[in-house]
């Protein structure tokens, strides 16, 4: 497999990259590094499961996991994809893919492991499954996303309302601008067979499809609430506390600019293959000051 | 169970971290968000008063429409048609039929009505893997209406599914067919052919960049085989390609990276692009395509931000320069040259041109942004 050297996915706000290499990798325009000072700045973490019915609701991994870290007084946020076969050890005992946090102690064990790897303190979690995805799209009307490429996938998981959940179906989620339901979304989001560089492409795509669901959510007004929260039943849990809630409301309508929003995803050579069970090995001496840069 | 109530403040939380701006916006009145399409015929408003010229084919919902004299009609029902083309002599419709595995390319009428399915991608019946069946899209006739050019997902080997370009003769099967070009791995591959009058094709490639960034070009090959050459730049991210009626220029949409795309068009002799010019940059533009009479192009966007997308035109004054206004030619004067005083050219003659401007040909309808539009005389 070529080796995927763009170590850091940007759109938006321009970023410098440490290099990993004798030669600079400066992916983008040098921007000033993150002030020190980042008054009432938190760290949450996004957790995304295939919570089909191959598993137990109560035993899932988490294929995705991303960190935001959002800073009020620069209004600027910063998503950061944790591959999900990364080798590490675990807070709740051993060493394995740092998907299985959460199978082995939910969500708790899960941002445990993150921040003891990343040296992040992370103050939230919110966690989603796939009909929560697919739901969450749909009742806000579906999105409009730019999608990168056309995803292919002839071996994609039949395991949504089936009731055969190792079957198969084909995939074809064409190219370019376009209007994606629930499950097409879905389907952009979470195949990555015939993607070169697998659960990384898929991370961008993530992130592609999380700013596609934000632009459309400024048109939600309160009368969406009631369908919104019966669409996620049971389909996203969090931490964050009631009290909290004027305070994120009032922070969220102050958010209006897309370039203010970093995309970071830790391809080779932050990372590289050959782990044990398909795992990928982390290098933690290119991840660690990045990670430090931006979630101080 | 999670209560209602925590259940939105989680919904709430997820939006403010990834940044959602207005979400639980306290002076809205009414929800936009959810509000479904209108299928065009019953679309309020209705197509504006503006009247394209010819028949215009678009796709909503997996039924075809025709768009005349200002007049949408649904040809087909919702049954996964998608993709049409128009017949070098106007006559006939090509168009995709998608299923849940596979699609086929069809001929219908002008009408709507099939007349002949000419692949057959569904594959051995007894077959269960889902590997053997295959997708066709796009297809599009050669001017002298012999040959058919698609994205069609062969060779695939296991995992690795990419579209290639490929020639299929109109009267022949796919076995007869021939693949034109070599597609990148694992990237998707190669899409929405345009057949030349030279015998070539443009296309979008779809391909990894010098940073190992997956990317996407404006793609020449003159020959089945050739590797052939981009005609956009990695960093400009052009895609989806249609030719000018007279050959000259090419339309295309350009992301560069962004969640937005740019009309954008350029020169084009043959086996380069002159350089590109956006000309319209603040909207998600899909399929740009050129009226046969050239007086513009047409294109689908969202009206507004995250909405359905719309038809648009984009009258040809928006990308022509004006022609020139022919210079004051002297009078002869009887009797010599004029030595008074000359007096001031018109105010009107030093005005910058009116901008033109897109317009906006449909309200609240939702059409295939993947689907080319078709435009006949």
């Amino acid at each position: 497999m070529p080796a995927a050297a763009t170590a850091l996915e940007v759109t938006g706000q321009t970023v410098s990259v440490p290099s990993p290499s004798a030669s600079p990798t400066l992916l983008f325009t040098p921007s000033p590094s993150p002030s020190p000072q980042q008054t009432g700045a938190f760290t949450v973490l996004l957790l995304g499961s295939d919570d089909d019915s191959k598993f137990s609701s109560d035993h899932v991994l988490t294929q995705s996991m991303i960190l935001v870290r959002v800073v009020p007084s620069t209004k600027q946020v910063t998503m950061l994809s944790i591959p999900r076969d990364l080798y590490v050890p675990i807070s709740t005992g051993g060493i394995g893919k740092i998907d299985g946090a959460y199978s082995y102690g939910r969500a708790a064990a899960a941002m445990a492991t993150v921040s003891q790897n990343f040296g992040v303190k992370i103050n939230d979690y919110v966690w989603i499954g796939l009909l929560g995805l697919i739901h969450v799209i749909d009742v806000i009307g579906g999105i409009d996303v730019v999608t990168s490429n056309p995803v292919l996938d002839d071996y994609y998981p039949l395991d949504i309302n089936s009731s055969y959940p190792f079957d198969y179906q084909r995939v074809a989620v064409l190219a370019g601008p376009q209007h994606l339901d629930g499950t097409h979304a879905l389907q952009y989001v979470r195949s990555r067979h015939n993607d070169l560089q697998s659960d990384f492409g898929r991370s961008q795509r993530q992130q592609q499809v999380l700013l596609a669901i934000r632009q459309k959510a400024k048109q939600l007004s309160p009368e969406d609430i009631p369908d919104l929260a019966k669409a996620i039943g049971g389909e996203v849990k969090t931490s964050i506390s009631l009290s909290r809630m004027p305070q994120l409301v009032a922070l969220a309508a102050t958010f209006d600019d897309p370039d203010a929003i970093r995309q970071i995803v830790l391809l080779p050579p932050y990372t590289h293959g050959g782990g044990p069970g398909g795992s990928v090995r982390p290098n933690w001496s290119l991840i660690l000051p990045l990670v430090h840069q931006y979630f101080p | 169970m999670i209560s209602k109530v925590l259940l939105a403040i989680g919904l709430a939380a997820l939006m403010v971290v990834t940044g959602f701006s207005s979400f639980i916006y306290l002076g809205a009145q009414h929800s936009r968000a959810a509000k479904p399409p209108e299928t065009p015929t019953q679309a309020t408003p209705r197509a504006q008063a503006f009247t394209l010229p010819g028949t215009l084919f678009l796709v909503q919902s997996g039924a075809i429409y025709s768009l005349s004299a200002g007049r949408f009609h649904q040809l087909t029902a919702e049954q996964g048609w998608t993709q049409p083309s128009i017949f070098p002599d106007g006559s006939k419709l090509l168009v995709v039929k998608r299923s849940f595995f596979y699609s086929d390319v069809w001929v219908l009428s002008r009408l709507g009505r099939p007349l002949s399915q000419l692949t057959h991608n569904i594959g051995p019946a007894r077959n269960p893997d889902t590997g053997v069946k295959n997708w066709s899209f796009y297809p599009r006739l050669t001017r002298d209406g012999r040959t058919i050019f698609m994205s069609y997902d062969e060779p695939k080997f296991g995992y690795e599914v990419d579209m290639s370009i490929w020639a299929m003769p109109v009267a022949g099967t796919i076995r007869q067919a021939r693949v034109w070009t070599n597609s990148n791995p694992y990237t998707g591959g190669d899409m929405q052919p345009v057949p030349l009058p030279s015998g070539g094709i443009l296309y979008t490639k779809y391909g990894f960049g010098s940073d190992q960034k997956l990317g996407q070009f404006v793609w020449l090959t003159t020959r089945a085989g050739a590797v052939g050459k981009a005609l956009t730049r990695e960093g400009d991210a052009c895609a989806q390609p249609a030719l000018s009626p007279n050959g000259r220029q090419v339309a295309m949409i350009c992301t560069s990276g962004k969640q937005l795309s740019r009309l954008v068009i350029a020169s084009f002799n043959g086996s380069s692009l002159g350089a590109l010019k956006t000309v319209v940059s603040d909207q998600m533009v899909a399929q740009p395509t050129w009226a046969p009479d050239g007086s513009g192009i047409a294109y689908l966007a969202p009206a507004e931000a995250a909405g359905g997308f719309q038809l648009w035109f984009l009258p040809s004054a928006a990308y022509t320069p004006p022609a020139p206004s022919p210079s004051p030619t002297p009078t002869p004067t009887p009797g010599g040259p004029y030595s008074g005083e000359l007096s001031s050219p018109s105010p009107g003659a030093t005005q910058p041109p009116a901008v033109v401007k897109p317009i906006r040909v449909t309200s609240n309808v939702g059409f295939d942004a993947t689907s080319p539009i078709a435009w006949a005389p």
